[in-house]
């Protein structure tokens, strides 16, 4: 349980964070919780770790046009208890706080589970269904791109060696938005066997605007575009969200492990997708 | 842990994807991975590969071995890899068919892995194999392609 031999640097500013990354025996520290277990099992032995959270632009949460900007270091209890995600991003929020346990949400990143893209982590479930954005540096680059784009495959990333994301941005909702996560814990690590987040707008009587993003089901996070489509304009029955849900791992290549095999994920799937969609529906208005 | 799935390549006919599947420096340049294969025998290669999955990095030495060819439409592909993060092993068939121009690839194999990376990875296996498995066939779609 103790890690090889690294070095240790702590940049206060991106643009030598990124210098430092540049050596390819270099690696981001973000909250750690992935990557220090994995050393301490010698499964990761880095030979310089360069920790980015004394980086001050990396930690803010701030409202701009329309948007909410997270930067890349917020913590998941920082997202979980903030005023303005809680009140503009309740997603959010309310996703962060099933992440884990205390501890992990005291330390873990948004920016470092976005990185590490872990099939089985929280967010991505809510990123989807909220069209998420990411900025992303690069020694002398920057680009913004959508979290679909960004996501590969499992623990597989667009990011270039050497990029960091230091931002995730994320639309202000309508407060009449009606959002909802829910999740299938794994009960000892706190992953999400399956993890569903809807929104979705409701007016006259009728589903509107319908986001679906489901984790933990396939290789990576997705939005389940069949089940939007299939709600949009229902008037969001027990029948109609039971038939919409029925279709959300209709061409996934299911996970399978230990906890749960590939049909009792599909089945889950639909289960939390008709129960995420209920909860959101009550929350709309 | 069974593995069993279907790749299409659009861009040749079974013929040519046969021959591409036994060219060591073709399969070299498409296992994720891989430094280097090199030719110790008849249908038999050592094989020396640096594994990054996400934070998790480790070499692997090992041997390919290549049997039962019955060229165009079959082989079979037995693989042996160990490190110090543990040991994969893992044997199957693969199955080519002309598909409209392309060839459908069909693989059905049992890989066994062993060591500290199966002991506090297994969640992660499943996704984990059919991620190369799908790098795999992308890369030799491309070299297909050229």
């Amino acid at each position: 349980m103790i890690p090889q031999n690294f070095d240790y640097a702590a940049p206060s500013t991106i643009e030598e964070a990124l210098e430092l990354l540049a050596d390819p025996e270099a690696k981001a520290l973000a909250g750690g919780m992935s990557l220090i277990p994995l050393m301490k099992l010698r499964l990761a032995a880095p030979g310089r770790l360069v920790d980015l959270r004394r980086i001050a632009g990396l930690r803010e949460i701030r409202q701009d046009d329309g948007a909410l900007r997270i930067g890349a270091l917020v913590t998941h209890s920082e997202i979980e208890s903030s005023p303005l995600v809680r009140s503009r991003c309740p997603l959010l929020a309310e996703t962060a706080s099933h992440i884990g346990d205390l501890q992990v949400r005291n330390a873990g990143t948004i920016g470092g589970s976005i990185a590490h893209n872990d099939p089985a982590a929280d967010y991505p479930a809510a990123l989807f269904a909220l069209e998420a954005k990411v900025k992303v540096a690069g020694k002398g680059t920057e680009r913004t791109l959508p979290l679909e784009e960004l996501v590969v495959d499992a623990m597989v990333t667009a990011l270039e060696p050497g990029e960091l994301i230091t931002e995730v941005i994320v639309p202000v909702e309508a407060a009449s938005t009606g959002t909802s996560y829910q999740k299938m814990r794994q009960p000892a690590s706190g992953f999400a066997i399956v993890g569903v987040a809807a929104r979705l707008e409701k007016s006259n009587g009728r589903i509107g605007s319908v986001r679906v993003g489901v984790t933990g089901l396939g290789p990576s996070g997705f939005r389940a575009r069949r089940v939007e489509e299939l709600l949009d304009g229902t008037a969001g029955s027990d029948g109609e969200i039971r038939e919409a849900a029925a279709v959300v791992a209709e061409g996934v290549e299911a996970n399978a492990d230990l906890h749960a095999s590939a049909d009792y994920r599909r089945h889950l799937a639909q289960v939390f997708t008709v129960r995420a969609i209920r909860a959101a529906l009550a929350r709309a208005s | 842990m069974r593995i069993t799935g279907s790749a299409r390549i659009a861009a040749a006919a079974p013929e040519q994807i046969f021959r591409l599947l036994l060219d060591p420096a073709v399969l070299s340049k498409c296992l994720p991975g891989c430094e280097g294969l090199e030719r110790t025998g008849e249908d038999e290669y050592r094989m020396r590969m640096k594994a990054v999955i996400g934070a998790v990095s480790g070499a692997f030495d090992g041997t390919v071995r290549l049997s039962d060819q019955k060229a165009p439409q079959s082989f079979r592909m037995a693989v042996e890899g160990s490190g110090r993060i543990g040991f994969v092993k893992g044997e199957g068939l693969l199955k080519l068919a002309g598909q409209d121009g392309g060839t459908e690839i069909a693989y059905d194999g049992e890989v066994q892995v062993g060591g500290m990376i199966a002991s506090v990875g297994q969640r992660l296996l499943d996704a984990t194999a059919r991620m190369i498995i799908r790098r795999f066939f992308t890369r030799l779609s491309e070299e297909a392609g050229q």
